[in-house]
């Protein structure tokens, strides 16, 4: 995408005023998408993206000046642009570069460039005939194909240089279901570091049938139980709950201001014995997988919690450094417009040693969590508030009727304290985690948990 | 750098890709931002941003295809012409689907100021500091500035298409923000937002901004939950705009053609008291969001919507108003180049009343100003028009400043508040929450303040 020569000379020009730490980040990102509402193809949209930001560091200062062309003359302009807001410093050089290894982590069986486009228009449409079949109470179908393409590259003044090719594919649903004026939604929405061939794991007409099956369900979902009790999470859906509750709360930035209930706190035993967790961007094909990460490190494992024991925390470059940790492979960002920042990939709950359908018939009053709609942390304290869009009352042992409205309120770290039953099945959920503006691709996993109790704020 | 003329070429040479029978329309545009955050006297973020691009339509038997690429070169740009007919050829025909023929287009003189663009990177940085000093100096109780920012930006556009449109324009602005932690010495902090914005930095109040903030945070000192009780409210200019955000959603076509507004079938009808006058104004310079057109280079402009609790109508771009046999209102609405016209807002403005709010509040007895809305992403419905917020602010007796309150919370609906508005004041503000709101503060009769 550009020469050894023009990276050299644009971050020599960015540590020109007394900067520490230079870095350039290149992409060139294709997409096409396709949107289907109200029985009509409204949109097909194909886009091609482009640009550099260039990063100057020096202690806490940061400065970064992005561009979409990729010439020498506006790659030399972006650096200078960065490091006028450093000066009065002796500034550092730029070592030697050494090309890292190519790394073909998520392989691509149909690059999706490849598929003519009136395979993804059909598609859709396939997505939004199943959903309507599902009950003559679906009014309205929302389905859409995306693909996105990405080539990055990224060089720094350590001597860094990683190249690196993206290929994500995801379809989405939301099916709107109303009889005798309730309205109820219900959506699908998985994707893959993979090709085309997604569809083949996830195949349109499911997709639209899992959409429509929960909106109807829920038309029949009656008000909530309240106050405390046990509460099963269901597997996929509910590591929404890990990933907001406990998740963020071991990104490096937030503990590093101060803003996590997690500070100082590794070595500890804050979950229960039967909670072992990792973030994994190196699983092949994952939605929040990939080769490295956008500062150039490999993705890997970091374990966050081990029988309980608090273990790690997810790193980026500039926090691994000012807090004497290891980088994790979690810098990431959104685009070449923004600042790469400490997220999550693919946050997994490992499987345990109990049968699912035994966790269930374990409750005598509880509820099933099946899907989470939105919520709120606050990851100083740990404190959240959860809503669930598909939940059901466990009535000894038995998962009978739907209900709505229902909240789970609580504190990350006492939850994880009281899991009490971890199952040995195992899905993922994908998502879109956003976080400082910036959206990034990210699953959560988990087998079947138990919660011995936690409140729940119902309608009663 | 990109100037008007290079931009109408690049859009020129999309259009005159267009074979016969189809409608093409190319929209290019560059932009340029700086944005300098401080942080205890060191500057902790300099983010310069420079982007340039082109998004074509093409619509071929009522059939809409989109391309878009940055940068392009000759051979690209070509190549998205050719994506977007292929995209057209793949969707659902739409009667919608038409292009605006040319109309003509006066300039707004003022929008972009040539000193706009003056200031050095250390000048920048220096007016970040200088928000930040402000906000410090302004009370002993701020322990501290969480934020102070300084923001600025240019941009052009031009809009060409084979139905005649040829329209290019430019614009700039400037903003400062500081967010202010105030502390009595407990472990209470109390956190105050202050903003400024102006059309180049010599216009820009960057002091104000810095105490507006201060002065915010401070006055929430000593906060508590109030009694459950029932009083008039006041939304101050901050919490107006954020209500009138979820009334906007409403007033746009789009959302009466796709079945998600409480304003649908109601033109003619009262939907709100006699003090609500509101009306979308595209060449208000005052507001940040003046266009000399929209879009899709159809001109802007002054479009009323409530008259005296009446709604008068929507706000349209070129599909909406073929599929609802209206006009367009020069509200088609781009997120850059990579996306279609959507409708949105240009400057929303509640027209002002002649009164002080302190001579308003003077006359309630006892009443709560609200200075914040919280919640209002997941506690308001567009749709169904439920509004459940918590608020921030104070209570005023007979005007005077009595007890500052959090943590209470409001629970209406929009068109139960629009029709209680019982006065607006004369402190008429722009302010840039979602794209541009300009209102003064809004008296609403009595509610239900919920607290312990």
């Amino acid at each position: 995408m550009i020469d050894e020569a023009v990276l050299r000379d644009a971050l020599a020009a960015a540590l020109a005023t007394g900067g520490e730490f230079a870095e350039l980040y290149a992409e060139n990102r294709g997409s096409t998408s396709v949107r289907l509402e109200d029985r009509k193809v409204e949109e097909v949209t194909t886009g091609r993206d482009r640009g550099a930001g260039l990063r100057v560091v020096r202690g806490a200062s940061t400065a970064y000046a992005y561009t979409n062309r990729l010439d020498r003359d506006a790659l030399l302009d972006a650096a200078k642009v960065a490091a006028a807001a450093l000066h009065d410093a002796p500034n550092a050089v730029v070592r030697d570069m050494t090309r890292a290894p190519e790394r073909a982590l998520n392989p691509v069986l149909l690059p999706p460039e490849a598929v003519e486009t009136a395979r993804k228009v059909d598609a859709v449409r396939a997505i939004d005939d199943a959903a309507r079949e599902v009950s003559g109470d679906v009014r309205q179908v929302i389905a859409s194909y995306a693909e996105g393409a990405q080539e990055i590259l990224i060089a720094n003044s350590d001597g860094m240089i990683v190249a690196d090719h993206r290929v994500r594919t995801r379809l989405a649903c939301t099916v709107v279901a109303q009889r005798d004026g309730n309205v109820q939604t219900g959506s699908w929405n998985p994707g893959a570091s993979a090709g085309f061939e997604l569809l083949d794991q996830h195949p349109p007409d499911q997709v639209g049938r899992k959409a429509a099956q929960q909106a109807v369900v829920m038309l029949d979902a009656t008000g909530a139980p309240a106050g405390e009790m046990p509460v099963v999470l269901a597997p996929g859906g509910g590591g929404v709950l890990f990933h907001e509750a406990s998740g963020h709360g071991l990104e490096a930035d937030l503990i590093h201001k101060e803003a996590s209930v997690y500070r100082d706190r590794a070595g500890e035993k804050i979950g229960s014995e039967l909670l072992s967790a990792v973030d994994d961007g190196s699983v092949p094909g994952l939605w929040g997988s990939f080769a490295y990460d956008d500062e150039g490190e490999p993705s890997q494992r970091t374990v966050l919690f081990e029988k309980g024991v608090l273990t790690g925390a997810m790193t980026d470059l500039l926090r691994a450094r000012m807090m004497g940790l290891p980088r994790t492979g979690n810098g990431r960002r959104q685009s070449y417009a923004h600042l790469p920042i400490p997220r999550m990939t693919n946050s997994n709950i490992l499987p345990g040693d109990d049968d699912p359908e035994e966790i269930i018939r374990g409750v005598k009053n509880g509820l099933y969590a099946k899907s989470f709609a939105g919520g709120q942390v606050n990851t100083a304290t740990g404190d959240f508030v959860f809503g669930l869009s598909e939940a059901y009352v466990i009535s000894n042992g038995e998962l009978t009727r739907p209900v709505r409205g229902a909240n789970l309120i609580g504190n990350g770290p006492e939850v994880i304290a009281r899991i009490d039953a971890v199952g040995h099945d195992f899905e993922v959920w994908w998502g879109v985690c956003g976080k400082e503006g910036q959206g990034v691709p990210v699953t959560c996993g988990m087998p079947t948990v138990r919660i011995a109790r936690i409140t729940v704020g119902g309608t009663g | 750098m990109s100037d008007t003329a290079d931009l109408l070429e690049l859009a020129r040479r999309a259009v005159d890709a267009a074979r016969k029978g189809e409608s093409v329309e190319a929209y290019a545009s560059w932009g340029r931002e700086t944005e300098v955050k401080v942080y205890a006297g060191e500057v902790e973020a300099l983010v310069s941003a420079e982007s340039r691009g082109v998004g074509v339509r093409v619509i071929s038997d009522g059939k809409l295809g989109y391309a878009y690429a940055a940068d392009p070169d000759p051979g690209e740009l070509a190549e998205v012409v050719e994506q977007a007919r292929t995209n057209a050829a793949l969707s659902t025909a739409d009667d919608g689907n038409v292009l605006p023929g040319p109309q003509p287009i006066e300039p707004l003189p003022g929008i972009l100021l040539p000193d706009l663009l003056a200031a050095t990177p250390e000048e920048k940085v220096e007016l970040a500091f200088a928000i930040e000093r402000a906000c410090r100096e302004a009370d002993p109780r701020v322990k501290g500035v969480e934020s102070a920012q300084y923001g600025e930006g240019l941009g052009r556009v031009a809009v060409v298409s084979t139905t005649g449109v040829e329209a290019s324009a430019e614009r700039g602005d400037c903003w400062a923000a500081a967010v202010a932690l105030a502390s009595d010495g407990g472990a209470e902090t109390q956190t105050g937002f202050g903003l400024q914005i102006a059309r180049r930095p010599a216009d820009l109040a960057v002091e104000a901004a810095g105490r507006e903030a201060a002065e915010r945070g401070v006055r929430l000192l000593g906060a508590r939950k109030p009694p459950t009780g029932r009083m008039p409210v006041m939304l101050d200019p901050f919490a107006a705009a954020s209500f009138l955000g979820v009334v906007t959603a409403g007033l746009s076509a789009e959302s009466v053609l796709k079945g998600r507004s409480l304003f649908a079938g109601r033109i003619g009808e009262s939907v709100a008291s006699e003090h609500v006058r509101l009306v979308d104004d595209g060449r208000e310079l005052a507001g940040p969001g003046a266009e000399p057109f929209d879009g899709e280079g159809v001109p802007t402009r002054r479009t009323p919507l409530i008259e005296d609790g009446i709604l008068r109508g929507f706000l349209h771009n070129t599909y909406t108003a073929a599929r609802m046999n209206a006009v367009s209102t020069g509200n088609a609405s781009r997120a850059g180049f990579k996306s279609t016209p959507g409708v949105s807002t240009t400057n929303l403005i509640l027209s002002p009343g002649t009164e002080t709010p302190e001579k308003l509040a003077a006359g309630v007895g006892r009443a709560l100003l609200v200075q914040d809305l919280i919640g209002v992403h997941s506690g308001a419905n567009p749709i169904s028009g439920d509004f459940s917020v918590g608020v921030n602010g104070m209570i005023l007796d007979g005007g005077v400043p009595a007890e500052p309150v959090r943590e209470a919370t409001i629970a209406s609906t929009i068109l139960e508040i629009l029709t209680n508005v019982i006065a607006v004041g004369n402190d008429l503000r722009f302010l840039p929450f979602g794209g541009s709101i300009g209102t003064p503060t809004i008296l609403i009769g009595e509610m239900t303040v919920a607290g312990t």
